[in-house]
């Protein structure tokens, strides 16, 4: 037999597997997978989101109680510069890249520093969230 | 009337599944469900093992079915995920890069009672970078190529373990029982 004739004949022979006795049961061990990665899924982005929510509200009522009050201790109104600063650096930077894009309009500026820090911070939670969900598809 | 799943086309309910239908992929599942572990079965896993790395597969295809556009079959598509974890599993396990030193014993076939033999026992006769190449190729529908990338072979190596496990088949499926050789081992 040439190899043009057995070529075709071993693919043919490939794809011919007869339908495994267990064919149904492996079908629900899959659906059951499924369903339980779903579900695992859907608890830990709840947690991560509540977990981000929580630290969100904490630092903020921290913030506004103790670093915008001018007897408050020289390390924390250190802390609340440092983060008022990032959060402006940040903001020029979206608005010069907002004003490249010819988006200069938007209402950003309005936007108070913090607002934009939690805005960045609330990316970065869903970035890693979406990191750790990949991670364990991956697993 | 709603169409049964058992009469829509696999391009069809991959379309739902990507949608977030379960059941649909579980219709998926059950028609082919087989055919991928039966090929994994001949690329050399143990039935647990093939069964483990089948279920993945479909967990992974589940995730991707977005990116199944019915270009090729449902079952190509997801034999072809199944291989490559299969591939990636056997990696991690160093003893598969072992197993491509080792010279292979002389492997006598002969016929069975009925003057034929089927594909799975004659696969049996390949030493087992033989068998991985030809399933690849043959049952997973991987280029040449795409083979030598996942198993991190030469491609001259691969097209060598190719042509020499479809060499021994064809000896031992058209029935001539002769001795198939002594493997040789080109790197």
């Amino acid at each position: 037999m040439s190899s043009d004739e057995f070529d075709p004949m071993i693919e043919r022979l490939f794809s011919r597997s007869p339908q495994m006795a267990d064919a149904t049961l492996f079908a629900a061990e899959v659906e059951t997978k499924l369903q339980s990665s779903s579900r695992v899924r859907t608890v830990a982005l709840t947690v991560a989101g509540l977990i981000g929510g929580i630290i969100a509200v904490r630092e903020t009522t921290n913030v506004s109680l103790n670093l915008n009050d001018g007897s408050s201790p020289v390390a924390g109104r250190a802390i609340g510069q440092g983060v008022q600063a990032a959060s402006l650096n940040v903001q020029e930077a979206v608005n010069s890249g907002l004003t490249q894009f010819g988006l200069s309009d938007m209402a950003l500026g309005s936007m108070g520093g913090m607002q934009l820090f939690w805005i960045a911070a609330g990316a970065l939670i869903a970035l890693a969230a979406a990191g750790v969900m990949r991670l364990s598809q991956e697993i | 009337m709603a169409q049964s799943l058992l009469d829509r086309h696999d391009v069809e309910l991959a379309a739902l599944a990507a949608a977030g239908g379960r059941r649909e992929f579980g219709e998926l599942v059950r028609r082919h469900g087989s055919a991928v572990r039966m090929l994994l079965r001949r690329m050399g896993a143990q039935s647990a093992e093939a069964d483990d790395v089948a279920q993945d597969a479909f967990l992974q295809a589940f995730e991707k079915c977005a990116e199944f556009r019915g270009e090729g079959t449902f079952a190509a598509w997801v034999k072809r995920i199944a291989a490559r974890l299969y591939l990636k599993r056997k990696a991690k396990d160093a003893r598969y890069v072992a197993e491509l030193e080792p010279e292979q014993a002389e492997v006598t076939v002969s016929p069975d009672a009925a003057g034929l033999v089927d594909l799975d026992e004659a696969l049996k006769s390949l030493s087992e970078v033989e068998r991985l190449c030809v399933s690849l190729c043959h049952g997973a529908g991987l280029s040449h190529p795409e083979i030598a990338s996942a198993m991190n072979l030469p491609l001259g190596t691969v097209k060598s373990h190719v042509k020499r496990g479809l060499d021994k088949l064809r000896a031992r499926l058209s029935g001539g029982g002769e001795p198939v050789g002594r493997a040789a081992h080109v790197v």
